[in-house]
C-alpha cells in the first residue's frame, strides 16, 4: 500500500487556503438555504392547513413534485435548464462587497426548494402532534386563531419538530457535496480537484470525509444543546447526550422527543402518576 | 371570600344566555334539533341526559367552539360569532371580535387542557396578560389568589403533568376565572377523574355556585346536581325534553324518557 502520510496529515491539520475556501462555503450555503428552506417550509405548511382549498392544492402539488424528483435533477434544471431556453440565467452577483457566484446562488435556491417540501412535512406533523383541546382552550380564554398558534400551540410543536428538523439539517451539510455538478467549489469539488491534479485520491477524500464528519459531530452536539434547552424549558427530562446518538447507543426507553409527543394523550387519560 | 367575578357585564339586564332554535348537525346527523333556553343571571343550570344526547354539543355553541347551523344564541346580550350585516344578512364575525366574546365566557374541559409548556401559574396569568393587556404584576397576584381559593397554593410553580387530576381540573377552574368571565361553562367536568377526586372539584364548584356566579354545567353527578343546581335541563336526541328545578325534576318526572334515563343513574 502505498498510503502517503505525509500528505494525508499535512492536507488534514494545515489545509490549503483553497480547501478552506470550500469548506467555508459549504457551511456558509447549508446554513443559508437552512434558514430560508425553514421559512418557506413554514409557509408552505400554513398553506396546506389554509381554509382556502386552491391554496391546500398549491401545497399538496409543491411537496409531491418537490420531494419526487432528485435534487441534482432540480438542480441542473434550476441552473443550467432555465438559462438554457432563456428563462433566468443566474449572474454573478455583488453583495456587500462579496462576490456570490451564479452558480452559488442556484445552489442555494435549489437546496432551500428541496429542503422545504420536506421541512413543511415536518412542522405540518409538529403541528398536528400537539392535542386539539390546546387549540379549543387557547380560543376559549379569549385567543385569536393566531394567538393560539403563537403562545400555545407552536411553542408545544417546536420540541417535536426540532430533531427531526436537526436531522434534516445534518443530511443538508451532507447533500452539498452534490453542488459540484453545478460547478460550486465547496469543500468536495475543490477536494475532487486536488485530487486530480496530485493523484493522492485515497488521501484526500479521506480528509474530506473526515471534515464532513467533524461538521456533522459539531452539529449534533449543538442540536443537542438545543432539545436539552427546550426540554429544560418545558420541564422536561435531558435529551440523550450527543455521544451516546453519534454512536448510535441511545437508550432503550422512549427518547424524551417522544415522551413529549406523548405528553398530552397521557394528560388525558391518565390521572395519577 | 367568594367574589369571584369582578367582570362589568355588557348588558346587565334580561337573561345572560338566550338560546332560540339552534340546530347543529354533524354531516346528516342531527345532533341539536331546536334548543330553546334562557338562562338568568347568577343561575346554575345543570344538563343533563344520556349520552349522545347533544348536552356536550349544545354547551361547545355558547361559546361558538361548535358553530350552528341554524338558529340564535345571543350571550351578554350579543350574538355569538356571528351578527346581522348592514343588509340584514347572517355573517360570521371576524376572530377578533368572536375572540373578545369568548374572553367573557370561561369554559372548562373535560381532560382539563391546560398547557403543558407553562407553570401552574403561568397557565392561569398568561391569558389576562396576552389577551386583556392586564399587567402582569396584577395578572399574577390575581393568579396567585385564585390558585389560593381552589386550595393549591403550593402548587403554583409546579407543571400541570406533576399533578393530580383532581387539582388540574381545580387548576383549570382558577384558569377560566382569571379572565374575570361573566359566565362559567363545565362540560362534564369531573368525567375524566378517578372517584376520590370528584369531591374536591365539586368543591371548587359549589364555592362558585354560592359566590353567585352564572353556571351552566354538563354533569353526570345527581347528588351534586340535586344540591347546587337551580334548574336541570334534561335533554334527549338533541331537544330538550324538560326542565325545572331539581326536586321536580327528580322526584316527579314528566317525561317518560326522563324517568328511564333517572332510574339509570339515580
Amino acid at each position: 500500500m502505498t498510503f502517503d502520510w505525509t500528505y494525508f496529515w499535512q492536507s488534514l491539520l494545515t489545509p490549503s487556503e483553497q480547501f478552506l475556501n470550500g469548506l467555508a462555503l459549504t457551511i456558509i450555503i447549508s446554513v443559508v438555504s437552512m434558514v430560508l428552506a425553514l421559512v418557506l417550509g413554514l409557509v408552505i405548511a400554513l398553506m396546506g392547513r389554509s381554509r382556502f382549498l386552491p391554496l391546500r392544492i398549491i401545497a399538496s402539488l409543491y411537496v409531491w413534485v418537490i420531494r419526487g424528483t432528485p435534487l441534482l435533477v432540480q438542480l441542473v434544471i434550476i441552473y443550467t435548464g432555465f438559462a438554457a431556453v432563456g428563462l433566468f440565467r443566474f449572474e454573478d452577483a455583488d453583495l456587500a462587497g462579496v462576490l456570490i457566484k451564479g452558480a452559488v446562488q442556484a445552489s442555494i435556491v435549489g437546496l432551500m426548494l428541496h429542503e422545504s417540501a420536506y421541512i413543511s412535512e415536518i412542522v405540518r406533523s409538529g403541528l398536528e402532534s400537539v392535542e386539539r383541546g390546546q387549540n379549543e382552550a387557547a380560543l376559549s380564554l379569549g385567543h385569536t386563531p393566531l394567538g393560539a398558534m403563537r403562545y400555545i400551540v407552536v411553542p408545544q410543536a417546536i420540541r417535536i419538530m426540532v430533531p427531526p428538523l436537526g436531522n434534516s439539517f445534518n443530511g443538508l451539510m451532507k447533500t452539498t457535496s452534490v453542488l459540484s455538478i453545478i460547478g460550486v467549489a465547496e469543500m468536495f469539488q475543490v477536494g475532487s480537484t486536488m485530487a486530480s491534479s496530485t493523484f493522492k485520491v485515497f488521501e484526500i477524500y479521506l480528509v474530506i470525509a473526515i471534515y464532513y464528519l467533524v461538521l456533522t459531530t459539531v452539529w449534533t452536539v449543538a442540536q443537542t444543546a438545543i432539545e436539552n434547552s427546550l426540554n429544560a424549558r418545558a420541564g422536561l427530562p435531558r435529551a440523550e447526550s450527543a455521544w451516546k446518538r453519534l454512536f448510535g447507543l441511545r437508550s432503550r426507553k422512549a427518547s424524551p422527543a417522544q415522551a413529549t409527543a406523548e405528553t398530552s394523550r397521557v394528560l388525558q387519560t391518565d390521572d395519577a402518576y | 371570600m367568594n367574589d369571584y367575578t369582578v367582570a362589568t357585564p355588557i348588558e346587565t339586564r334580561g337573561p345572560i344566555v338566550r338560546a332560540v332554535g339552534v340546530r347543529k348537525s354533524f354531516g346528516d346527523r342531527e345532533i341539536l334539533s331546536g334548543i330553546d333556553v334562557e338562562v338568568e343571571r347568577g343561575e346554575v343550570v345543570v344538563l343533563v341526559g344520556a349520552s349522545g344526547a347533544g348536552k356536550t354539543t349544545f354547551l361547545r355553541t355558547l361559546n361558538r367552539l361548535e358553530p350552528i347551523d341554524g338558529g340564535e344564541i345571543d350571550v351578554n346580550g350579543e350574538q355569538i360569532g356571528q351578527h346581522a350585516n348592514g343588509k340584514g344578512r347572517l355573517v360570521e364575525r371576524s376572530a377578533r371580535d368572536l375572540a373578545r366574546q369568548r374572553a367573557d365566557i370561561g369554559f372548562v374541559f373535560q381532560h382539563f387542557n391546560l398547557f403543558p409548556h407553562m407553570t401552574v401559574l403561568e397557565n392561569i396569568w398568561h391569558s389576562p396578560v396576552r389577551v386583556k393587556g392586564e399587567k402582569k404584576s396584577e395578572a399574577v397576584g390575581y393568579a396567585r389568589e385564585l390558585l389560593a381559593r381552589v386550595g393549591l397554593a403550593d402548587k403554583a410553580d409546579a407543571r400541570p403533568r406533576s399533578l393530580s387530576g383532581g387539582q388540574q381540573q381545580r387548576v383549570a377552574i382558577a384558569r377560566a376565572l382569571a379572565m374575570r368571565p361573566a359566565l362559567m361553562l363545565f362540560d362534564e367536568p369531573t368525567s375524566a377523574l378517578d372517584p376520590e377526586m370528584v369531591g374536591e372539584v365539586l368543591a371548587v364548584m359549589r364555592d362558585l355556585a354560592k359566590a353567585g356566579m352564572t353556571m351552566i354545567i354538563v354533569s353526570h353527578e345527581m347528588g351534586f346536581t340535586r344540591e347546587v343546581a337551580d334548574r336541570v335541563i334534561v335533554m334527549d336526541g338533541g331537544r330538550i325534553i324538560e326542565s325545572g328545578p331539581p326536586a321536580q325534576v327528580f322526584t316527579a318526572p314528566q317525561h317518560e324518557r326522563t324517568r328511564q334515563f333517572l332510574s339509570k343513574v339515580l
